[in-house]
């Protein structure tokens, strides 16, 4: 009873439990759980060997020695296929097998206990925790070459503040030797003015198990303090004890530096800016002044705040506002410069004149406007009254022009009269004086000067009107011999010859009466100097300068006369020299101005009883 | 000014006009508001008691952010009768007949009544919001000297 109870028990157990018997480890007693494992076919009697469905070969083998040596035998997590059922792939399966040989009485080996108990799930499980650790391994490994090749020292400190590990950047950085105790140097090495600050923000965090974030100087091995950012979190451990804070130290010195120079270099235009006796200003992208430097304040005497952002435009001149406003819409719309003259209302009421300029600057930050309004009022003024004088000035000058002309025009009257009664007196009187004939030509004479200065005087009035007369292009030739028809009478009476050469510059783009005064006034003077002892020979030349511009030459074979030193003398030269010849002086100062006003210039040179020759530069 | 925290649609807009356009005339609050791409900017006139809380409210409004102030001042007279909007619905004829609503181009132009630095301000804000205006109308021409 008790040996069926038993095999009952044994049949049921959930450990697989069989019986080999005979050196041919037939098959015994076999559990339900060791069928399943042998794959069911285990028919009692039969060799273990013919019915090898699962079992590998060489356990059949370490089964048969433990058979014949007798030395029991434990393979540890042995793996078995469980064999492949209708809907599942076979999948492994492990098992401790233990191998016991059964002895008789007599101590004869009867043949071996087989015992299997189901490991699979602890080797499943030891399998993962290998796994783990090799992954573990590799992890940290990764990490330990993060840490120690980025370009930061890694720290991790207790809450003592003590290093439990700094990572080798810190040597390399510090310069300090690997046997360095980093708890007592690394204080040393932050900088003095830094030093208390710092251990006391670490150790207030680590005392409130925060974090912290700080900035400060470390000594590099040079000895450089170089600016350094300290960060760290605590690690905190369950259920609220922070044990470990992990950090790291990262180099900022060149951003900082950076950002230092920024701050400086804005603060430093700021007050340059504050510092200039203008307006300066700066608006947004959207056209709104964002700053005023300290003058506006000064001249308008209205704060940033009271002005706003669009109350330049208020201190405008009334009329002026609109016209403004539309402006600066327009400029903000395309990014053209603004620029203007305005009036600005000063902080006592009274508009100075200011030249308002704002030009857009486009860089990363996007647009902005930056805008100036320079005081002008005094040159404004200065103009003002210059311009009032000018006018002035040139008022006078017409009004002059006009009396002259007008004075000419009436003296010419009573001249004729003048002459018309000289010749009645002449015709009709009987002279007896011998002195009385030199008398008489000398009257007629004076009379004739008096009539040529007057047509002079008409005549440069004339010209002065012609001077700003349009230019085209005049054939010189044509011009010069309408001039000679005009002085037909003269040169007839004087036997003069007057050459004309101008085909090597035969035209010239200038005012025709300007021309022609000049042609006139040089031929007829070059006629009115003729020397008593040969009759005039008169040469005009157009040529082409060095340079290129046209110039023309009026040389005669006259008198001549007594030049000095100066190289462009005084026309009235001629009167001086040559006072009886009438109206010399009027047609040279004629010539000159005519030639001057259009930018050119007038040059002669001259021999005492030989000629004289004027070579006009019509342009510089 | 400020910007939508993402494109408004018709509707929003819509909901927007008839919201405001309900509450501010019963708190008496007149101006406008321009909307287009995202971009906002609004002015708005009326008591101080109810601008300041009402401020406060729009600028915490969680369908735009970067609020901005440009002007906060007291004012002699209105210079809005009532409250509307300009913008471009994507479907227009939805809007056409919409009280307080209008297409950019038509929108009220900048009331005369106001100081020619505020206009400005007006203007430039419009001008922010829409773009450039093409010249279409005959202005007298840029203030150069
Ligand atoms: C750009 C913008 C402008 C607004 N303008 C107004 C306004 O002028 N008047 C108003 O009552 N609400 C305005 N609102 C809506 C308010 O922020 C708020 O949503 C509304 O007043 C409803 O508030 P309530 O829920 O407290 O009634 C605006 C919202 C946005 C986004």
């Amino acid at each position: 009873m008790r040996e069926q109870q038993l095999q009952s028990i044994l049949r049921h157990m959930p450990a697989g439990i069989a019986t080999l018997l005979g050196p041919e480890l037939r098959y015994g007693f076999v559990n339900e759980a060791m069928q399943a494992l042998l794959g069911g076919n285990t028919p009692e009697g039969e060799p273990l060997a013919t019915h090898l469905s699962t079992l590998e070969a060489d356990l059949l083998e370490v089964m048969q020695q433990v058979y014949q040596s007798g030395r029991p035998y434990v393979a540890k997590s042995y793996s078995l296929p469980l064999a492949a059922t209708d809907d599942s792939p076979p999948t492994p399966r492990y098992f401790d097998l233990a191998l016991e040989p059964l002895h008789d009485e007599n101590d004869q080996t009867l043949g071996l206990l087989l015992f299997a108990v189901d490991v699979t799930a602890q080797e499943e499980a030891r399998q993962r925790a290998h796994e783990l650790a090799l992954e573990t391994r590799r992890l940290d490994a990764r990490l330990r070459v993060l840490t120690e090749t980025a370009p930061l020292i890694t720290f991790t400190v207790d809450a003592t503040g003590q290093h439990e590990y700094v990572s080798p950047q810190w040597y390399y950085f510090t310069g300090q030797p690997p046997t360095a105790d980093v708890n007592a140097i690394w204080p040393l090495l932050i900088h003095p003015d830094d030093r208390l600050r710092v251990l006391y923000q670490s150790d207030t965090a680590r005392a409130n198990g925060v974090g912290w974030n700080y900035e400060y100087r470390l000594r590099r091995h040079d000895g450089q303090y170089r600016w350094v950012l300290s960060r760290a979190l605590p690690e905190l451990h369950a259920p609220d004890k922070p044990v470990f804070w992990h950090g790291a130290v990262t180099e900022v010195h060149d951003q900082r530096e950076l950002a230092e120079a920024l701050r400086r270099g804005e603060a430093e235009l700021r007050f340059l800016a504050d510092s200039i006796p203008q307006l300066i200003w700066t608006a947004t992208a959207e056209g709104f002044i964002d700053y005023y430097n300290q003058h506006t304040s000064e001249y308008t005497g209205l704060s940033a705040q009271e002005l706003g952002p669009t109350g330049w435009i208020s201190l405008l001149e009334p009329r002026e506002q609109a016209a403004a406003a539309r402006r600066w819409v327009q400029c903000v719309g395309t990014g053209e410069d603004y620029e203007g003259i305005y009036q600005m209302r000063r902080h006592d009421g009274q508009y100075r004149w200011h030249i308002i300029r704002a030009r857009q600057l486009t860089d990363t930050r996007g647009p902005r406007w930056f805008g100036a309004c320079t005081d002008v009022d005094d040159q404004h003024r200065l103009r003002e009254v210059l311009q009032t004088q000018y006018d002035e000035l040139a008022r006078t000058n017409r009004d002059l022009d006009t009396f002259v002309y007008t004075a000419s025009h009436d003296l010419k009257q009573p001249l004729f009269n003048l002459r018309g009664l000289f010749d009645e007196l002449r015709r009709v009187a009987t002279f007896s004086d011998p002195e009385q004939e030199v008398l008489i030509r000398m009257v007629d004479e004076a009379l004739g000067q008096f009539e040529g200065t007057l047509q002079d005087l008409a005549a440069t009035v004339q010209s002065q009107r012609e001077l700003a007369a349009p230019t085209e292009t005049l054939d010189l030739r044509s011009v010069a011999e309408e001039v000679l028809l005009g002085l037909r009478a003269q040169v007839e009476e004087l036997q003069a010859v007057v050459e004309l050469h101008m085909s090597e510059a035969p035209t010239l783009t200038y005012g025709r009466a300007n021309l022609r005064s000049v042609l006139h006034n040089l031929i007829s003077n070059a006629l009115k100097f003729a020397h008593p002892e040969r009759p005039p020979h008169i040469l005009v030349r157009s040529s082409l300068s060095e340079t290129g511009q046209p110039q023309l030459l009026v040389q005669d074979n006259g008198l001549g006369m007594n030049l000095q030193t100066e190289p462009t003398p005084a026309f009235h030269n001629f009167e001086r020299q040559h006072p009886r010849i009438p109206g010399a002086g009027v047609g040279l100062y004629l010539v000159q101005r005519i030639v001057d006003s259009r930018g050119g210039h007038l040059a002669v040179t001259s021999n005492v009883n030989e000629g004289t020759a004027f070579l006009v530069h019509w342009f510089e | 000014m400020s910007r939508a925290v993402r494109p408004l649609s018709d509707d929003d807009l819509k909901a927007l006009l008839e919201q405001c356009r309900r509450d501010n005339a019963q708190h008496e609050v007149t101006g406008v508001l321009f909307y287009s791409h995202g971009n906002i900017a609004q002015l708005i006139e009326g008591d101080p008691a109810i601008l300041e809380p009402l401020y406060e409210k729009i600028s915490r409004d969680g369908r735009h952010s970067n609020v901005v102030q440009l002007v906060n001042k007291p004012i002699a007279s209105r210079s809005f009768a009532e409250w509307s909007m300009a913008f471009h619905p994507l479907a227009e004829e939805g809007f056409k007949a919409l009280e307080g609503f209008f297409l950019p181009q038509h929108a009220p132009s900048t009331p005369d009544t106001m100081s020619i630095a505020d206009a400005l301000i007006v203007d430039l804000v419009r001008q922010a919001v829409f773009g450039p205006s093409e010249p279409t109308e005959a202005l007298p021409g840029p203030a150069r000297q």
